[in-house]
């Protein structure tokens, strides 16, 4: 088993023309993933990497009706309207690796997603994989070098940073460890789908003993993983990192007004990672530790 | 990005939200500027970018022309928290009845905006109890708000149409007169909306509140105009330490910053780059790294890539390793595509400069290679 995505998941990519949407479909392809259609306005009818081009994704729609997940390839100004696109579409997931969206849009987005009960992955998301089954976006780079990293197991990885999807699930393989799935959640502000949203996934995913999280600070995300166990909506061992801790170092000044204090009373790192604790969630010193934590109950 | 006091205001002014009279001094002439604002009772306000200056000697009042020379002289030359004071702002007195407080922000858990607003506003607004506070959750996809909360909507609009991540008023003074008026003013703009405000032309600040270093300024230009979309490698914040770092991704930088003072280095800098960005790039880069005076190492790490091609990143690392040769020790850790012909590269480099140079894959942890940097350091 495995979340979000499996070997028949039919995916669709919009910006599928330009080099990053080109090099995507090639990846997702190329690791076994069905992509079974792409869009660019004004290129339908073309074929790229073996795929059909639509106009829109309701002309997608209409010949593969059955795709349940598009992602996103186009410049940060057109982000916006391309999610809405995919949201009138009713396609239910929505993977988006466009970085620098602004955060308007996002929350815009992300107002109009909730609504429909649709899942957005992202904004700032290079995707997901799972191992031996298939992968969103490009997560593991070319399959050669994804196979090094990836191998099927019971670890599911979460992560804010891409490069480091990559270097903690390598650093589970060099354990003897194999991952279940592994998500680039995206590092803005705003998440579309944050670790408790995939938490609950894990926790009905049989395949995943265990979870690991690469964090970073910033964001109150930390605080729904303490009241998904408190609930007991998550029961399996979790190692959390939360980096930066390094800012500390820098003046004071980075953060503006009260606004962000008042917003997040109590949620300060330490507070955090107190939280965390207290729950039973496994502290990481450095993200190399995380491996360590989790591998007796992996 | 954080907008200095009178550059709120006058966005504020724009959506319809009361601000006091004012006028602004560099470092020019005061009493013609007293005598054009024309108002005995003034206050004068450094300008700077960090909150508590109330509390750091950086508001001062006067009655004269002679006092507000004096009060803006010791503004310029008084230490703010260690801030850089880019003008004075000096208003009239205001009549004070009552101090309030309002904000629009984003709230991360409900992932939306909200307002915030309080009758109990000022200095201490950070430690007035929950009961005294109202949050007002938003639609962002509604195009205005209608609350009985003074300059509520007008503040609403200047959040939308500004692209702010913040907007806030504290205080927001009630006059003796019964009316509101912005007695500051605090907003951070999301520079990521930059495509659509053809408008900011802001004059150049760091998020620490100092003025930008010459190096600052020139990696940013690094990602300016076409270059914006090939890849990020403009990003560099000038530190007091002596080890350069050249990381790769963000969430590597991060790991790695908490693991470089760990050990117990300092870095010289804080610097990412990401996104496979082209050899030329990576060059600027490399090159503003290693141009700081007094550096004892240099530690170059990222993790496993997806997709950032390592033959070519190096290639820009080692353009400018070939151009400054430095005598100290550097480490490399760095795997992912093309990183054998990368690491030849690099070998090839340190050969022929005799570089004292150690380069790692990923059979080691980012976090280790430190250590290896601080036992060459401690062996030189």
């Amino acid at each position: 088993m495995s979340i979000l995505i499996n070997k028949n998941t039919k995916v669709l990519v919009q910006g599928i023309t330009g080099k990053e949407g080109q090099k995507a479909a090639a990846s997702m392809c190329e690791y076994g993933t069905q992509v079974v259609a792409g869009v660019r306005p004004g290129k339908g009818g073309e074929v790229v990497e073996g795929v059909p081009v639509f106009n829109s994704v309701a002309e997608a729609l209409d010949s593969h009706p059955d795709i349940s997940t598009t992602t996103i390839y186009v410049p940060p100004f057109a982000a916006k309207s391309a999610i809405l696109e995919a949201i009138e579409n009713n396609i239910p997931i929505i993977n988006t690796i466009v970085e620098r969206i602004p955060i308007q849009d996002t929350a815009y987005c992300l107002a109009a997603a909730r609504e429909k009960n649709i899942r957005l992955i992202g904004p700032s998301s290079l995707g997901y994989i799972s191992p031996g089954e298939a992968r969103v976006g490009v997560v593991g780079g070319p399959k050669v070098l994804a196979d090094q990293v990836f191998q099927p197991g019971s670890i599911g990885v979460i992560s804010r940073s891409g490069g480091m999807t990559n270097e903690l699930s390598w650093q589970i393989r060099r354990a003897g460890l194999g991952q279940s799935s592994a998500v680039h959640v995206g590092g803005d502000l705003l998440m579309g789908t944050t670790y408790a949203d995939l938490l609950k996934l894990f926790e009905k995913d049989e395949q995943t003993k265990a979870v690991v999280i690469f964090g970073e600070h910033g964001g109150s995300y930390e605080f729904e993983i303490v009241d998904l166990i408190n609930k007991k909506e998550f029961t399996k061992p979790l190692a959390v990192y939360v980096g930066g801790k390094f800012a500390k170092i820098l003046p004071e000044g980075m953060n503006i007004g009260h606004a962000g204090a008042i917003v997040g009373r109590g949620q300060s790192a330490e507070e955090k990672e107190q939280a965390l604790k207290s729950v039973g969630v496994l502290i990481a010193e450095t993200y190399e530790d995380l491996v360590s934590k989790i591998k007796p109950h992996a | 990005m954080n907008l200095y006091e009178f550059e709120g205001k006058n966005i504020f002014k724009q959506f319809g939200i009361a601000v006091p009279r004012s006028v602004l001094l560099r470092r020019d002439d005061v009493v013609a500027k007293y005598n054009e604002l024309g108002i005995k009772e003034v206050v004068v306000k450094a300008q700077v970018l960090s909150g508590k200056r109330g509390k750091n000697s950086g508001i001062l009042f006067a009655s004269s022309a002679d006092e507000a020379k004096i009060a803006v002289e010791k503004i310029f030359t008084s230490n703010i928290r260690g801030q850089y004071v880019a003008a004075v702002l000096m208003e009239e007195k205001l009549d004070i009845a009552q101090e309030h407080y309002l904000s629009i922000t984003y709230d991360t858990a409900k992932r939306q905006p909200v307002l915030v607003y309080s009758e109990s506003g000022g200095m201490d607004i950070e430690d007035v109890s929950d009961d005294k506070i109202k949050k007002v959750y938003l639609d962002i996809r509604k195009e205005k708000i209608e609350s009985d909360i003074p300059f509520a909507n007008e503040l609403y609009q200047c959040f939308l149409q500004s692209d702010a991540r913040v907007v806030e008023i504290n205080p927001l003074v009630k006059l003796s007169s019964g009316e509101f008026v912005a007695a500051d003013s605090k907003i951070a703009i999301d520079e990521d909306a930059f495509f659509r405000h053809k408008d900011w032309n802001f004059e150049p600040r760091t998020m620490l509140g100092r003025l930008p270093t010459e190096r600052e300024l020139e990696v940013k230009k690094i990602d300016e105009g076409e270059n914006y979309y090939r890849g990020t490698a403009g990003k560099y914040i000038e530190m007091d330490g002596d080890i350069a770092v050249l990381f790769s991704g963000g969430g590597a930088s991060i790991a790695n910053m908490d693991a470089l003072i760990k050990v117990g280095l300092q870095p010289a800098n804080y610097t990412e780059y990401s996104g496979n960005p082209p050899r030329e790039k990576v060059a600027q880069l490399a090159k503003i790294v290693l141009s700081k005076p007094g550096l004892r190492g240099l530690w170059i790490a990222g993790g496993v890539a997806n997709f950032t091609d390592i033959a070519a990143t190096f290639q820009g690392i080692i353009d400018a390793l070939d151009e400054v040769k430095p005598t100290y020790p550097i480490v490399i850790r760095r795997a992912g595509p093309n990183e054998e012909e990368g690491k030849r590269l690099m070998e090839e480099c340190a050969k022929r400069n005799n570089l004292n140079l150690k380069i790692f894959g990923k059979e080691i942890a980012m976090g280790a290679t430190a250590t290896a940097l601080l036992d060459m350091i401690n062996h030189q």
